[in-house]
């Protein structure tokens, strides 16, 4: 089946397997391999984008339900917005960096949903994304001075 | 970033905007940079594993029939077409594909080559395994006690092994250190004693980056492979040993690592890729699920272990005995050090002054996923099983269990249970620090409150490796190209921070590559903490070289890895503050202080990176993390059952960095990657044991283990 998409601000066409993953079409079929695949449960959000600008696991998520939805990826979301990836990068919000790009997505769409979060509320929203290596305070960090506009 | 850091809670990130940042930082959190899932290799074909529903069966039969007439798929290939190879670390016991038997749930047993992952998952599904089921040897303590199946006919045969045909069928290694009859007399005649038993669950390493491989043999004869392995000039030699390989036709391309924590240091899936590419001529590409690393890789041994510890009437100690007795699982293959045990184990009660030690860890063959290492391996087993002795001990003194470990730890001239002696032992500086940063934390109406401390040191060694500096073609910089990979700890960044602090010049004049298994004569891998120490050594012996060069050509340095050095050690004490509700017996964490011992940190961020990763790795494996091995299974198959902490489930993270401390290299530094997930379970036990009088000997701690134990103390 066809379906259309508006991918990081363009429109594009593709040809999708009614039970394709998201994730899939993304990172085989457009090239986005940014959004990575951990856990394929919806557990780790390793593969958040944003549809409509709320944060789905594209593990979980049939492309096909991206029909004529606008959907967002770490490269798009970073590209247009400079103070997304700078927050990451200042506070060293990363080791492995295989988690990051989840992160980064699940930190804009807290940015547009909960303008002006607190410190409890920015670590309950990224408790959908898990890090093995750091502990989580830098990106936390990383989080807040995004949140915060610095 | 040189600092000297006495307290730094309310840390900031010092080194933003200051240019000493990661250099791989910018990469990482916009997407660009490509892991090995991410490759596109022209022409690649994908690979599944159709896995062994049984833990311990013959195979009667493999029926690939419909499986090789479904779509796109090339050819479905078990041990009868790739030949019998097995590969190892050290002993060579594991198929690549299973030959004739199965041994665990997981094991490869045929694997489906197609032109795409859907379909080559897809009739992976299809392919017929008829099984005649054996007797399962479920755990450790069922392979040793003298009714069980034997799990290989002979595993002293296999290249490489360490056991003999007297030590019985089913272990891997067994290894005894010390005086047995001086311990037992020892503690027979020590004014008190504790003998005590703990176990520990089997953990995944965590890593979410699942292990994959894409591995391409040309028409000539040369091999290439891109993989996330820690080790790839080892890797080269593993593959050449496993499939008859010329090691120099063998070239590993170089890749970061999505976490590592010791997971990703075996051969992993590349004999099973190259034999895949032999005989279909095409690159074949395997990445597993994150459900087959969980239930098929390496996870951590679960260990049980036997205490016995005696002192004097002064809490002066006078004696331990340590039995340990771990799950190797179905194969020794996983584990790399020259006796297949884990140090770990075998350094049980490092961090004292014990006159008489005696230790046994054997290591046994069972029919479940093999164990490997992960992050300081057999060190939190031992550390959980000997700090909770040590509380015990204080207990039965009537001594205060801080107290009991001042008086015991080792101090400057004192050689360690093994007889070493460090450059220098500050154990008594790093617990007073992590004491004077305890501030009891408010508990909830009718919980009870406890703190309890936990005490480890583990040495830094620099390690084998290798390092080429030329000049930049790009530009007036310098390339220093490294072997070894970046597995998120920041190992490239020190190399760049180092060189640019020798050298003289700006940060943004030195450029770090990683380059492939061809063009650097070698590297030990990541592995025990050495990385920081071994490549610092690498960058201040490129540095003076590159300075006296007169003829404009490469430097090329490299470290045999030899002891030669100063022998160092570093103290971790960590302090758990708890809460535990008498009504239920669920335990609340609030707190954990780490307090260090430390030379120079590099690099601020990345130095905390690791020990407050650690010390949350350390938190899950106390109180989260099982991977539910249970009738030769893992049950904990997925990231919802297997449990790792999320930012909302961790305590609050207080670290004391006591530094001033000696280092090795040039940038004076000491080791910080296994300090901190070593010490925290038994921290947390005790803490439990000062709330609640309960005494918690097995880990994860679960709330119905204390609420028991709550009762059984009345």
């Amino acid at each position: 089946m066809k379906i259309s998409l508006e991918l990081n601000g363009e429109h594009v066409h593709v040809d999708v397997e009614p039970d394709s993953l998201l994730i899939d079409v993304l990172r085989e079929q457009l090239g986005m391999t940014g959004t990575k695949e951990g856990c394929g449960v919806g557990v780790c959000g390793a593969c958040t984008v944003l549809v409509e600008g709320s944060p789905v696991s594209s593990c979980l998520y049939l492309a096909a339900m991206a029909h004529e939805r606008e959907v967002w990826t770490v490269e798009g979301l970073t590209a247009t917005d400079p103070d997304l990836a700078d927050a990451f990068v200042r506070c060293e919000g990363m080791q492995c960096g295989i988690c990051t790009p989840g992160q980064v997505v699940a930190a804009a769409a807290l940015r547009r949903q909960r303008p002006g979060a607190g410190d409890e509320e920015i670590r309950q929203w990224m408790s959908g994304n898990l890090c093995r290596c750091t502990g989580y305070g830098t990106i936390l960090e990383a989080v807040k001075r995004y949140v915060d506009g610095d | 970033m040189m600092t000297g850091i006495q307290e730094d809670k309310g840390r900031r990130v010092v080194s933003a905007g200051s240019g000493a940042g990661r250099l791989d930082a910018r990469d990482k959190a916009t997407g660009i940079t490509r892991y090995v899932a991410d490759l596109s290799v022209p022409g690649a074909l994908h690979v599944a594993v159709v896995r062994s529903p049984v833990p311990h069966a013959e195979i009667v039969s493999v029926d690939a029939g419909l499986a090789g007439r479904s779509p796109g798929v090339v050819g479905v290939f078990t041990a009868a077409d790739i030949g019998t190879p097995r590969f190892g670390r050290r002993v060579i016991d594991s198929p690549v594909l299973a030959i004739g038997k199965v041994r665990y749930v997981g094991e490869p047993v045929a694997a489906v080559v197609a032109d795409t992952r859907r379909h080559a998952e897809e009739a992976a599904a299809l392919v017929e395994v008829d099984y005649r089921e054996l007797p399962v040897v479920a755990s450790a303590e069922e392979a040793v006690g003298g009714r069980a199946a034997a799990v290989h006919d002979s595993p002293w045969d296999y290249p490489g092994a360490v056991v003999s045909r007297d030590d019985g069928p089913n272990l891997q290694s067994v290894v005894r250190l010390g005086d047995e009859a001086a311990t037992e007399d020892a503690l027979a005649s020590a004014a008190v004693m504790v003998d005590s038993l703990y176990t520990t669950a089997a953990g995944h390493q965590g890593y979410l980056e699942p292990q994959g491989c894409v591995a391409q043999v040309e028409p000539d004869g040369r091999v290439e492979v891109w993989i996330n392995n820690k080790s790839p000039y080892r890797l080269v030699t593993q593959l050449a040993t496993s499939l008859s390989l010329d090691p120099k036709r063998i070239v590993v391309h170089p890749l970061p690592i999505g976490g590592d924590f010791g997971g990703k240091g075996s051969p992993m899936a590349a004999p099973l890729c190259v034999s895949l590419s032999r005989l279909t001529g095409r690159p074949c590409r395997l990445v597993l699920r994150y459900s087959e690393d969980l239930t098929s890789t390496n996870p951590r041994h679960p260990t049980t272990m036997r205490v016995r510890i005696g002192a004097d009437e002064d809490g002066r100690l006078v004696a331990l005995r340590f039995d340990s007795l771990a799950d190797g699982g179905a194969y020794a293959a996983f584990k790399p050090t020259a006796s297949v045990n884990l140090h770990g184990l075998v350094e049980a009660g490092s961090p004292y002054r014990i006159p008489r030690r005696y230790i046994e860890s054997r290591i046994a063959y069972t029919t479940t996923v093999p164990k490997g290492h992960a992050r300081a391996p057999g060190a939190p087993q031992a550390t959980f099983a000997v700090e909770s002795a040590m509380d015990e001990l204080a207990a039965r003194l009537g001594m205060d269990p801080v107290e009991l470990r001042r008086r015991n730890v080792l101090r400057d001239g004192d050689p360690n249970p093994d007889g070493i002696v460090w450059a220098e032992a500050r154990g008594r500086q790093v617990i007073d620090a992590a004491l004077g940063a305890l501030k009891p934390k408010p508990v909830p109406p009718g919980w009870l409150y406890g703190w309890g401390l936990s005490l480890y040191d583990r040495a830094t060694a620099p390690g084998q490796t290798s390092l080429r500096l030329r000049d930049d073609s790009r530009g007036a910089g310098v390339v220093a190209e490294v072997p070894i990979p970046e597995t998120g700890t920041g190992n490239h960044t020190v190399v760049r921070e180092g060189l640019a602090r020798l050298l003289g010049v700006d940060r943004s004049e030195v450029r770090v590559v990683h380059v492939s298994t061809s063009d650097l004569p070698g590297d030990a891998g990541v592995g025990g903490s050495r990385v920081t120490a071994s490549l610092s050594e690498a960058v201040e012996r490129a540095a003076a070289a590159w300075r006296s060069r007169t003829d404009g050509q490469p430097v090329v340095v490299t470290l045999d890895g030899a002891d030669g050095g100063t022998k160092v050690t570093s103290f971790s004490v960590q302090i758990a503050q708890v809460a535990v509700d008498p009504e239920t017996g669920q335990i609340r964490v609030l707190e954990i202080i780490s307090a260090l011992d430390v030379a120079d940190v590099v690099n601020e961020a990345a130095h905390r990176m690791q020990v407050d990763g650690g010390a949350a790795m350390g938190f899950g494996f106390a109180v989260l993390e099982d991977l539910r091995i249970e009738d030769g299974q893992v049950w904990a198959g997925n990231l919802g059952d297997f449990r790792m902490p999320t930012a909302h489930d961790l305590p609050e993270l207080t670290t004391v960095l006591v530094p001033g401390g000696k280092g090795v290299g040039v940038l004076n530094v000491k080791q910080i990657g296994e300090l901190t997930n070593v010490p925290t379970a038994a921290a947390i036990a005790n803490a439990v044991a000062a709330a609640a009088g309960a005494r918690i000997r097995s880990v994860p701690l679960t709330a119905e283990a204390v609420l028991s134990a709550m009762e059984a103390s009345g």
